[in-house]
């Protein structure tokens, strides 16, 4: 279809430099619609928050950007192109309690799978590799455990090496799924820090959280989702009482005139 | 050391040896994918999923390994698949497959009844009577195996570890399975005549979990898993010679073998705690020196 594989060229807000564009997008698993009437676009170096309770659909849409899951509707472009042929372009951070804790890699090891596909089939990593991932590794403070085994090390390390192994792949978008889940305070820290300085390098960053301040502190836009799209904007005008209560249904309760919102995940 | 040694002073105790060690060997290497990958029980129906193969080339008259490979190719391709399909699952798409050829196989010898003795063959092999045939032709097939895993070896890790970030690179896991499930079929068909089901499942699982249980890296467990499968194949079959010869005890190589698999992976089971603690001191003491450094 040439409608899903160029839908940014003649894009009215996004404009062709969108590193994401989202049209009307439906999604469905097994046949079930999961998703539906997702309009959003990033622009390179800008952060959008993914928010919505559990089983909204957050990490069916990332999965989605990464061409994993059918589209049954609108369309999805990945820097101008079909989710599939972007794939090297973007860089996914799984929830780091996923991942087997016993499998014996170190974090090093973990870091350089994100140079595999430059790296190519048959080859072993380079200099120029290793060199990459170390670089990564010191970019969210974990130079001194690279040769520490991936899984005897505390969640939130765990959660920063996977993002070092997206840094490691020089991505232009990054997919993060519920990236400061379980994570301590110093890992949030130093996740945020190297968040920042990726998007001043120009990379788009797309993540979902339940955490409405870690969204504001990460990201600059934010979108509602619970299977529809219930706001998408700038953080300040998007995560608003009104909105996020409509999202969240039943599961979510002012305090004091709605000063404080509380969602149950 | 005599007694370890001596036996196979004999050309068909060498020869039981040399296949062995080489089953010993590949069993060490590829069994580490396939712990990895979490598929012992995948070589577990694999050893059951080959049975009507080699029933059938004895209806025919076909070379025994020559059904046994068409049906563990079959299993092969068919596993992957369907094992993928999120409403089946691995591990029920596996027993599918496994109980269905079983019911084949056990339906085609009922057709017959003069396969008796050629069944214990399958369960338990004939190492002593291996032929010099056989030995080049699990080297040849043992080489090609290990070149392809060697070659695919980071693809295949990273599959393992994280199917979601494979996935999200690009690769297809599903092929990557596949040549995996291939590799272990034809090390299962190789292994087959000369060791039958049961060890050759011993060598692909238990040396690579040994290893596991000792080591914190890939490239080290694999030669662990080598070590201790060539170690096995070696004393199993000297235990066994010197057990017949010397106190006219019989016990079969293949059992032997398995033996003393298991008694490696009980003293690794006994060590593992005890290099966790030295690990985690170390660690420690690295720990204090970097932050002395940093005041």
């Amino acid at each position: 279809m040439p409608t899903s594989a160029e839908p940014s060229a003649n894009g009215p807000a996004a404009g062709p430099a969108a590193a994401l564009d989202l049209r009307d997008v439906a999604l469905a698993y097994d046949r079930v619609p999961v998703v539906e009437g997702v309009t959003a676009s990033i622009l390179p170096g800008r952060g959008v928050a993914l928010v919505g309770p559990n089983g909204a659909g957050k990490s069916t849409l990332l999965r989605a950007v990464l061409g994993l899951v059918e589209v049954v509707r609108g369309s999805i472009a990945v820097l101008g192109r079909s989710p599939a042929a972007a794939r090297g372009e973007v860089a996914y951070v799984p929830q780091a309690d996923v991942l087997d804790a016993e499998f014996p890699v170190s974090a090093l090891q973990v870091v350089l799978m994100g140079r595999y596909r430059r790296i190519g089939w048959l080859r072993r990593p380079g200099r120029a590799d290793r060199a990459a991932a170390a670089q990564a590794l010191e970019q969210v403070g974990l130079a001194a455990l690279a040769r520490r085994r991936f899984g005897a090390l505390s969640g939130g390390q765990r959660q920063r090496v996977l993002l070092a192994r997206a840094i490691a792949q020089e991505a232009r978008l990054l997919l993060l799924d519920e990236p400061f889940n379980g994570v301590d305070a110093t890992s949030q820290e130093l996740l945020l820090a190297a968040l920042a300085r990726l998007r001043a390098g120009g990379a788009a960053v797309l993540l979902s959280t339940h955490d409405l301040a870690l969204a504001h502190l990460a990201c600059d836009q934010a979108c509602l989702l619970n299977h529809h799209q219930f706001g998408f904007g700038p953080v300040g005008a998007t995560l608003t009482p009104e909105l996020l209560r409509a999202t969240y249904g039943g599961r979510a309760l002012g305090l004091s005139g709605d000063d404080l919102i509380l969602m149950r995940p | 050391m005599r007694l370890l040694l001596d036996p196979f002073a004999v050309p068909f105790m060498r020869r039981a040896l040399a296949e062995a060690l080489l089953l010993g060997v590949l069993g060490g290497a590829v069994g580490v994918a396939v712990v990895l990958r979490r598929l012992a029980f995948y070589g577990e129906v694999l050893s059951h999923t080959v049975f009507p193969g080699v029933v059938l080339a004895a209806i025919l008259g076909w070379p025994l390994p020559l059904g046994a490979l068409v049906f563990a190719l079959l299993t092969a391709a068919l596993v992957a698949p369907l094992g993928a399909s999120r409403r089946v699952g691995a591990d029920a798409s596996l027993a599918i497959v496994m109980t269905a050829m079983f019911a084949v196989g056990v339906a085609l010898v009922s057709l017959r009844s003069t396969f008796a003795t050629d069944l214990t063959l399958l369960l338990f092999g004939r190492l002593l009577a291996v032929g010099a045939g056989e030995v080049l032709l699990t080297a040849a097939v043992g080489a090609a195996v290990l070149v392809t895993l060697g070659l695919l070896s980071k693809e295949l890790v990273l599959r393992a570890f994280d199917p979601g970030g494979a996935a999200a690179l690009g690769y297809r896991t599903v092929a990557l399975d596949l040549v995996l499930n291939l590799c272990v079929a034809l090390v299962v068909v190789v292994a087959l005549e000369a060791v039958g089901t049961m060890l050759v499942l011993a060598f692909l699982v238990i040396p690579a979990v040994a290893a596991r249980l000792v080591t914190e890296r890939i490239a080290t467990m694999t030669l662990v898993a080598c070590a201790l499968g060539a170690l096995g194949g070696w004393l199993g079959l000297a235990a066994s010679f010197q057990a017949s010869v010397r106190y006219g005890l019989r016990v079969g190589s293949a059992a032997a073998v398995v033996a003393v698999l298991v008694a490696c992976f009980l003293a690794c089971l006994a060590l593992a705690p005890v290099l966790r603690r030295v690990r985690a001191r170390a660690a420690g003491g690295a720990r204090a020196a970097a932050a002395g450094r940093a005041a």
